[in-house]
C-alpha cells in the first residue's frame, strides 16, 4: 500500500510551493486559485497520510509483493449489497425535492418524508427481516 | 422457511452471497473498502469547503472596511464555547470507535461507570454535544439578525451564513448519522464488524467537520 500513499502523500510537497508561488505572482490579491491550490495540498495530506496509516496496519497484500500466489487475494472482500431498491426510492426523493422547488415548495416537504423513508430502509435493510442478526 | 418466504425471489441469492452477522470483516491484509472510500470521498467535501473559503476570502479583499464593521458585531467569547463543545464531542465519538472497535455495544457498569461506557453510550454523549453546537449557532444567528447582519443583508452577511450555514448543515446530517448508528446497534443482536465499520467512518466524518469548524473558527472569529 506504500505506492497508493507515495503517490497522494507526494503531492502535498507539489501544491505547497506552487501555493505560495501562485500567492506571490498575484500579489496575494486574488484569493480563490491561493486556497484551492493550499487546500489540494490538504486533500493529497488527508488520503496519503490514511493510506500510509493503513499500510502500516494491514502490511504487505498479496499485490504488494512480487512473489505473491493469485489465491492469496481470495476470501472475504468486504460487504455489498447484491441489489437493493432503496438507492431507486432515494433517487425518487431527491427527484421529487428539486421538482417541488421548481413547482411549489410544499412538494418538497412531501420529499423530506420520502427521502426519511428511503434513507430508514437503506441504513437498515442489513440489520432486519431475512437480514437480521 | 415459510411459504410466504418462498415467493421472495431474493431469498436464496442475498443468503448465498453474503451473512453480515458472520464476521464479515475484510481478510486482516486488505485496508476496509468502506473506510478508504469515505476517506476519499471527505477530501471532496475538503474541496468543498475551499471554495466557501475562497468566496469568503474575496469577499473579505475586495470589501475591508465593511468586514471591519460587520465582524465586531460577532461574540468571540461564546462562539469560541460553542467550538469547545464541538471539540469534545470528537472525542466522545473517538470514544465510541474505541469501543465499536472493541465490539461493545453496550454499558457494562453503571451509568457514569465511563470506563465501561458501550458505543451507544459515547455516541449518545456526542449527539448531545453536537446538538449542544448547533443550538449554540441558532442563538448566535438569531442575535446577529437582530442586529442587521443577514444572508442578505451585505457580502458579508452572505459570506458569514453560508461558510457556518453549511457546516451547520454538515453537523446536522452527522447527527442524524448517529442516530442511525446508534439505532443500528439497538437493532442488531450480535453486534459485529458491519456495526463497527459504519461506527467508525461516521466518526471519521464528524472529525472531519470538526477540523473544519477549527478552521472556519480561526477565520471567521479570530482572524477577521
Amino acid at each position: 500500500m506504500k505506492i497508493e500513499s507515495k503517490l497522494f502523500g507526494w503531492g502535498t510537497f507539489f501544491f505547497v510551493p506552487v501555493a505560495i508561488v501562485y500567492g506571490f505572482m498575484t500579489n496575494w490579491t486574488e484569493w480563490v486559485g491561493t486556497l484551492a491550490i493550499l487546500l489540494l495540498a490538504g486533500l493529497s495530506a488527508m488520503i496519503g497520510f490514511y493510506l500510509a496509516f493503513t499500510a502500516r496496519r494491514v502490511g504487505m497484500r498479496p499485490e504488494d509483493r512480487l512473489d505473491a500466489e493469485i489465491h492469496e487475494g481470495a476470501g472475504e472482500q468486504g460487504h455489498f449489497s447484491p441489489w437493493s431498491w432503496w438507492p431507486l426510492v432515494l433517487g425518487l426523493a431527491c427527484a421529487t425535492g428539486f421538482a417541488g422547488m421548481a413547482i411549489g415548495f410544499w412538494v418538497v416537504y412531501i420529499a423530506g418524508g420520502m427521502a426519511i423513508v428511503a434513507l430508514v430502509g437503506w441504513v437498515y435493510e442489513y440489520s432486519r427481516g431475512d437480514h437480521a442478526h | 422457511m415459510g411459504s410466504e418466504h418462498f415467493y421472495r425471489h431474493n431469498v436464496y441469492v442475498t443468503t448465498a452471497t453474503h451473512a453480515p452477522s458472520t464476521p464479515a470483516h475484510p481478510t486482516l491484509n486488505r485496508p476496509n473498502m468502506v473506510s478508504v472510500g469515505t476517506v476519499v470521498w471527505l477530501s471532496s467535501e475538503l474541496m468543498f469547503f475551499a471554495g466557501l473559503f475562497a468566496m469568503y476570502f474575496t469577499l473579505r479583499s475586495t470589501s475591508a472596511d465593511m468586514w471591519s464593521v460587520e465582524a465586531a458585531k460577532l461574540n468571540v467569547p461564546f462562539a469560541l464555547v460553542n467550538t469547545i463543545v464541538l471539540v469534545s464531542s470528537s472525542f466522545s465519538c473517538q470514544m465510541g470507535v474505541f469501543a465499536a472497535e472493541r465490539l461493545q455495544p453496550r454499558r457494562t457498569g453503571g451509568r457514569f461507570g465511563f470506563s465501561r461506557w458501550g458505543m451507544t453510550e459515547w455516541f449518545t454523549l456526542t449527539f448531545i454535544l453536537g446538538a449542544i453546537f448547533v443550538a449554540g449557532q441558532s442563538i448566535e444567528y438569531t442575535t446577529l439578525v437582530s442586529e442587521h447582519v443577514s444572508l442578505s443583508s451585505d457580502a458579508y452577511g452572505s459570506a458569514f451564513y453560508l461558510t457556518t450555514g453549511f457546516h451547520g448543515l454538515h453537523v446536522i446530517g452527522g447527527l442524524i448519522a448517529f442516530l442511525f448508528i446508534i439505532g443500528r446497534a439497538f437493532v442488531a443482536k450480535r453486534f459485529g464488524h458491519f456495526e463497527a465499520t459504519s461506527a467508525i467512518v461516521v466518526s471519521y466524518y464528524w472529525h472531519f467537520v470538526d477540523v473544519v469548524w477549527i478552521g472556519l473558527f480561526l477565520v471567521i472569529y479570530v482572524l477577521k
